[in-house]
């Protein structure tokens, strides 16, 4: 199953995520195009200010099982037994807000979308590009991060790369650590140990 | 093992399927005394506002039972349990023996006890057929008095006035929803429920409805004053429908105990959903709370605990979500009043209707209230109560007006 995997520290906070998801999640999936359309397409993606980092990107992680799932009166939301994500029917949404209450990640957004243009206002979020999964094409928001800040893979070896990067991280770290520190001879050392 | 459950709404198919994960082979009979699938009671003003089509009201496909192999008894009444024989008695003769008891019959609205209740005209709305009795007394143009402006009289209100009827709300308090809402936010919905087009009476309660050959023709008020009406609707609350257990003497009047494990105080027989008295979160006392997400955890629980696990349900978080057509109102936690030793931090933009309200006590997040587009971070704040996080502990501080929640990631 793949995902995409956020990376945190990578991201400068430069919103183009944001410009690419909601281009694709507009009616003539180009951004020219969407600025055009009756419908303001919506981006599914949130960049917060971050407390460490300059950005923190916000969004849906596909829980499995989905809090949102559960708590959703109206039958809207679905898993995907396939694609492992956590889809929401823009026809069935009557944007009643149970599943803001239920996600932790505050990863739902509530507007129009030309998917439902009977509704003023469905929950939106990630779909992981369905169209474009189809395609054999990267999600519209890993495609456009510049800083590797998106990533998109199987879960596993992403979890792995991600393990590897902290893994030599936390390594480089301690050789800085051992090449700054002055040299005892190594009976002084033991002396200290004793001592 | 042989496994009964009362109730096929949110806490009865959510038991149902959790027992089917863990024991492949029991048997599972679902009683309802509805006759049709399994639908959706909250979608029922939506379908009513004509937001919905009248299929998608239904939650289940027509296989759902055989897909998880359940035996469904639809359109059986239950009128008695009998716990010592272990065995549930249906209206129409059936008696069905059980290892294991599910009680999710969820509630009933009530009536406020006036005059005139059981005159045509007068509706609840809590069933399907409710719905569809309502909509035969509906004229084209005409009025409806809609008494309680809760959750459901609000969401009604909404739908009638979409279908082109005039509405008179009533309230008996200062404000609407008393129970969840601050006088701040009270007053943004007003102001949302003036735009819709509704018209709204505080502090006014029908003495009696007044009718004519036996139709409702007008609603005599608390202040003298006498409205002409076509239709009453009352939604002032609802009540556990526990009738069918006077005799096994499981129930309070304000539902049913139960333990942090859904069970009774037989230990064969569990309850969920909106018939029973479930502790709360914070404060750890029973109280009765009829929602929906704690149905379905409720029953989660309940189905996990009956079919040999051992599962905690650590307590209700009272939460609502009002979504009209203009505000999203969503509120969790503490109920009205605030704690005595509480500290409340407020942030108000009317002219963007944002509003963020935050009730702490003991340095804890236990209340919050959010308005506006920020209303769709509420499951952070919930968390945050539900995990009793001490405030001071957290990476940022919630009450600061530059609070974001990337603040508490990263």
């Amino acid at each position: 199953m793949k995902t995409v995997l956020v990376r945190p520290e990578r991201c400068l906070g430069c919103l183009q995520c944001r410009l690419a998801c909601a281009a694709e999640h507009s009616r003539s999936k180009d951004l020219l195009g969407a600025l055009l359309e009756e419908v303001k397409p919506k981006p599914r993606l949130k960049i917060y200010p971050g407390r460490q980092h300059w950005a923190f990107p916000n969004k849906c992680r596909h829980c499995d099982p989905a809090p949102c799932q559960a708590v959703c009166i109206a039958g809207a939301i679905t898993k995907d037994p396939l694609r492992g994500t956590t889809d929401i029917d823009p026809a069935r949404c009557i944007n009643c807000a149970m599943c803001a209450m239920a996600c932790p990640f505050g990863a739902l957004t509530y507007a129009a979308t030309f998917q439902a243009p009977e509704r003023h206002a469905v929950a939106l979020k990630c779909d992981q590009c369905p169209d474009r999964e189809a395609a054999g094409r990267l999600p519209a928001c890993v495609e456009a991060c510049k800083v590797g800040a998106l990533t998109y893979g199987e879960v596993e070896e992403l979890q792995e790369e991600k393990g590897r990067v902290i893994a030599q991280a936390v390594f480089a770290a301690f050789q800085v650590a051992a090449e700054t520190a002055p040299r005892l001879p190594e009976t002084i050392s033991r002396w200290r140990i004793l001592a | 093992m042989r496994y009964v459950i009362i109730g096929a709404s949110a806490a009865g198919l959510t038991a149902a399927e959790t027992i089917r994960k863990w024991d492949p082979e029991g048997r599972i009979a679902v009683i309802s005394d509805e006759p049709l699938l399994p639908y959706s009671r909250p979608l029922l003003t939506y379908l009513l506002g004509k937001e919905i089509r009248p299929e998608q009201i239904f939650l289940k496909s027509g296989q759902y039972f055989e897909q998880w192999r359940l035996e469904a008894f639809l359109g059986k009444a239950v009128t008695r349990v009998d716990p010592e024989a272990r065995t549930v008695h249906l209206a129409d003769g059936q008696t069905l023996p059980y290892d294991r008891l599910l009680i999710a019959s969820g509630a009933e609205p009530r009536l406020p006890g006036i005059p005139g209740e059981d005159l045509d005209g007068v509706f609840t709305l809590r069933h399907l057929a409710d719905l569809q009795r309502l909509e035969a007394g509906l004229v084209p143009g005409g009025s409806v008095a809609v008494v309680g402006a809760g959750a459901v009289g609000l969401k009604v209100a909404e739908a009638l006035v979409h279908r082109g009827i005039k509405v008179h709300l009533f309230e008996r308090e200062a404000q609407p929803l008393t129970q969840v809402l601050d006088p701040v936010a009270a007053q943004l919905l007003q102001d949302a429920i003036k735009r819709r087009g509704i018209r709204l009476y505080l502090h006014s309660w029908p003495e009696a409805v007044l009718g004519k050959k036996g139709k409702v023709e007008a609603l005599a008020l608390n202040n003298n004053r006498v409205l002409p009406v076509q239709a009453v609707l009352f939604s002032v609350g609802v009540q556990a429908r526990t009738g069918f257990l006077a005799s096994a003497g499981l129930a309070d009047p304000g539902g049913i105990r139960v333990d942090h494990f859904m069970q009774t105080s037989y230990p064969d027989i569990y309850a969920a959903g909106d018939c029973t008295k479930p502790p709360h979160l914070i404060t750890g006392e029973p109280r009765a709370f009829h929602i929906w997400p704690a149905a379905v955890a409720q029953g989660e629980v309940a189905g996990a605990n009956m079919a040999g696990a051992r599962r905690r349900y650590e307590g209700l978080l009272p939460q609502n979500s009002i979504s009209l057509k203009d505000i999203k109102i969503i509120t969790g936690g503490h109920l009205k009043p605030d704690p005595p030793d509480g500290e409340v931090f407020c942030e108000l933009d009317r002219h963007r209707g944002h509003y963020r309200r935050l009730v702490l006590q003991n340095g804890r997040l236990v209340g919050v209230t959010l308005i506006g587009p920020r209303a769709a971070e509420a499951g952070i704040y919930f968390q945050l109560i539900a995990r009793k996080v001490p405030v001071k502990d957290l990476p940022t501080d919630i009450r600061a007006a530059d609070f974001h929640p990337g603040k508490l990631w990263a």
